[in-house]
């Protein structure tokens, strides 16, 4: 599927900070299931957009902007080419061996519950069922709702509401399995939604995990479903914060509101004759 | 594996079917609607590039081998580097077939004038101006000229120079011809499918040539091998770089002396350098890209060549050496040429 992106993400100032950096996870990579057609990141500030790759290998771009301004905003544009291989995720860049991704984080520990929760899958067998399991009781268990939670909701304090947004539900699923002893990772991206809403409030999230054999396979909690090829993959981590799209602090300043807005839409072949 | 075993299923250095031959095909039903050329046109204008770079790409072994060799045999070594050129050019078992042993009177012969090699200089040269002549309507009068007129001195040169530096001027001047024809198509084509197909041609059959390359060059490649300051290496690197015309860009890249693995990143994953597998793998995607967006569909060819290109992508040099740089560029070799077959499928029958 031909899948056109729009992300902006707009800071707006009551009191103008006298600079702003951030750092931008924004940009996807290639894999056996996606290809990059066009992508672009625009600037509302002059300055220079240095680009690396984290550890993750996750193309990463960082800036500086001097301010004082009342408004920034970082807008990315493009088009990404999808394939629907079953979750499956083949060909993309692995830095480090999957036994890594068992690694705690604050916002992915498993409490009581959550570790409760995860028993109830362990009983369907191989780690493929347990995960295709635990997707089930998860995305029956949780209730999205983007109001009681924020960024920095833990995955315990999250489970605990029974809801949340899909950041919460990845991070329920990816405590879980890391329980049951499967490498899990979050992953950030977009999803094309096919009730024909193409404006977004944020983008997506989801987790991955490995399976024996069959490397890591892509689970989407919040939609009860592995990743198809409406989902757009951008960024790894072990959880929220180490793929989350932009983070940054500025000096000065106060008074900021963020707004984000993406739109996620179907791309039609354009005709030229 | 044996030198001419990757090969097996290399594209063949048969002619194109002479177009006259194959008339009478209609407009096949996948276009139809959408009314773009026939795919017999596509089909020459995607052999005549091939054909066209493939000239190119021949003078240029021929022209970094004759280097090689006049320099003294104590720089270069005992190793045959005509044997090598043949090996090179993709036909060891066709020369092999004629000839006892190679050297330079025989395998400039066989690579650039001999009728009896199916893609010898000469055989590519006409076989594109047999292609052109086909489709000279969706050329444009440049790129005939270009093409036409390289044919009609083709016949000035007879049988093969007689002396060194006639066969030289007569390499350097296949190099110019094809420069011609490309910079024609580069500024006057229209730039529709019948460009696409044409650039298609030039990138496929590129990445072949540079693969190629290292794929008879590779033990010269590989790390271990370092004998620091050992002239034989020396001048073989700087031959390689010679041939796809990256002496200069080396040195801007590296800004390092010539060293066996930067060759081989230049070569394979550089994306800045023309006649890398990366960068001839953006070209081919972006071009079947505005075909797929032309004809407002896509299918295998489109597929195969993105994940060539991803792989590429996603490919480090450390990795390709500890894999193995023999099996990476045969395997490579093999998806290129498949990516041919595909691209044949799809769109040029």
């Amino acid at each position: 599927m031909r899948i056109r992106i729009s992300h902006t993400t707009e800071y707006h100032y009551d009191v103008p900070p006298t600079g702003v950096i951030q750092v931008l996870r924004l940009t996807p990579r290639n894999h056996e299931g996606q290809y990059v057609v066009d992508w672009r990141i625009d600037l509302s500030q002059d300055c220079r957009l240095h680009p690396y790759e984290d550890a993750f290998g996750n193309i990463t771009h960082s800036f500086t902007a001097e301010g004082p301004f009342d408004t920034l905003q970082v807008t990315v544009d493009g088009v990404v080419e999808t394939q629907d291989t079953h979750g499956v995720v083949r060909g993309a860049i692995e830095r480090f061996p999957p036994a890594m991704f068992l690694r705690d984080t604050d916002l992915t520990r498993a409490d009581a519950a959550i570790v409760a929760f995860a028993e109830e899958a362990r009983a369907a067998g191989d780690p493929l069922k347990m995960l295709h399991r635990l997707l089930e009781l998860l995305n029956r268990e949780m209730t999205f709702d983007t109001s009681p939670t924020q960024s920095s909701t833990t995955a315990a304090e999250a489970f605990a509401l029974r809801r949340g947004v899909c950041q919460d539900l990845t991070h329920v699923f990816i405590a879980a399995a890391r329980h049951l002893g499967i490498p899990a990772r979050y992953v950030g991206g977009h999803f094309r939604r096919n009730d024909g809403v193409t404006m977004q409030e944020a983008g997506h999230a989801w987790s991955e995990a490995h399976v024996p054999e069959l490397g890591w396979v892509a689970f989407d909690p919040t939609n009860g479903i592995c990743a198809t090829d409406a989902h757009i993959r951008v960024a790894v981590g072990l959880d929220y914060l180490g793929a989350a799209p932009v983070r940054g602090s500025r000096y000065g300043g106060a008074g900021e509101t963020l707004k984000v807005a993406v739109e996620v839409a179907q791309a039609s072949w354009q005709s030229q004759s | 594996m044996g030198g001419d075993a990757s090969y097996g299923n290399a594209v063949p250095p048969t002619p194109n079917p002479s177009p006259p031959l194959r008339g009478g095909r209609g407009i096949t039903p996948a276009y139809a609607e959408s009314l773009n050329m026939l795919s017999r046109t596509a089909d020459n204008l995607y052999w005549l590039s091939r054909y066209v770079e493939r000239a190119e790409y021949l003078a240029r072994i021929l022209e970094a081998t004759l280097r090689l060799t006049a320099l003294p045999l104590a720089y270069v070594g005992a190793s045959n580097e005509w044997e090598s050129a043949v090996a090179t050019a993709g036909c060891s078992s066709a020369f092999l077939a004629a000839h006892k042993e190679a050297n330079e009177e025989n395998v400039v012969d066989f690579l650039a004038f001999s009728s009896d090699n199916p893609s010898s200089i000469r055989n590519c040269l006409e076989l594109a101006r047999h292609n052109a002549r086909a489709v000279r309507t969706a050329l444009t009068m440049e790129m005939w000229d270009a093409i036409n007129g390289t044919w009609l001195e083709l016949k000035r040169y007879g049988n093969g120079p007689s002396s060194r530096e006639e066969v030289l001027r007569f390499l350097r001047w296949v190099q110019e011809s094809s420069l011609r024809f490309d910079g024609s198509a580069y500024r006057t084509m229209l730039r529709n499918d019948a460009y696409w197909f044409s650039r298609l041609g030039v990138y496929v059959e590129r990445a072949d040539n540079t693969a190629r390359i290292l794929d008879v060059k590779y033990h010269l490649l590989l790390p271990e091998n370092e004998r620091v300051g050992g002239p034989l290496d020396y001048f073989q690197w700087s031959a390689i770089l010679r041939t796809v015309s990256a002496n200069t860009a080396y040195h801007w890249v590296y800004r390092d002396s010539v060293k066996p693995w930067f060759i081989a990143d230049l070569l394979i994953l550089k994306d800045e350098m023309p006649r890398s597998l990366s960068s001839c793998y953006e070209a081919i995607v972006r071009n079947l890209d505005s075909i797929a967006s032309v004809y407002g569909r896509q299918g295998a060819a489109q597929r195969q060549a993105r994940g060539i290109r991803t792989r590429l992508q996603n490919s480090r040099m450390d990795g390709i050496f500890q894999r193995g740089l023999h099996e990476f560029i045969g395997e490579f070799i093999t998806e290129n040429n498949r990516l041919g077959v595909a691209i044949t499928e799809q769109f040029l029958v």
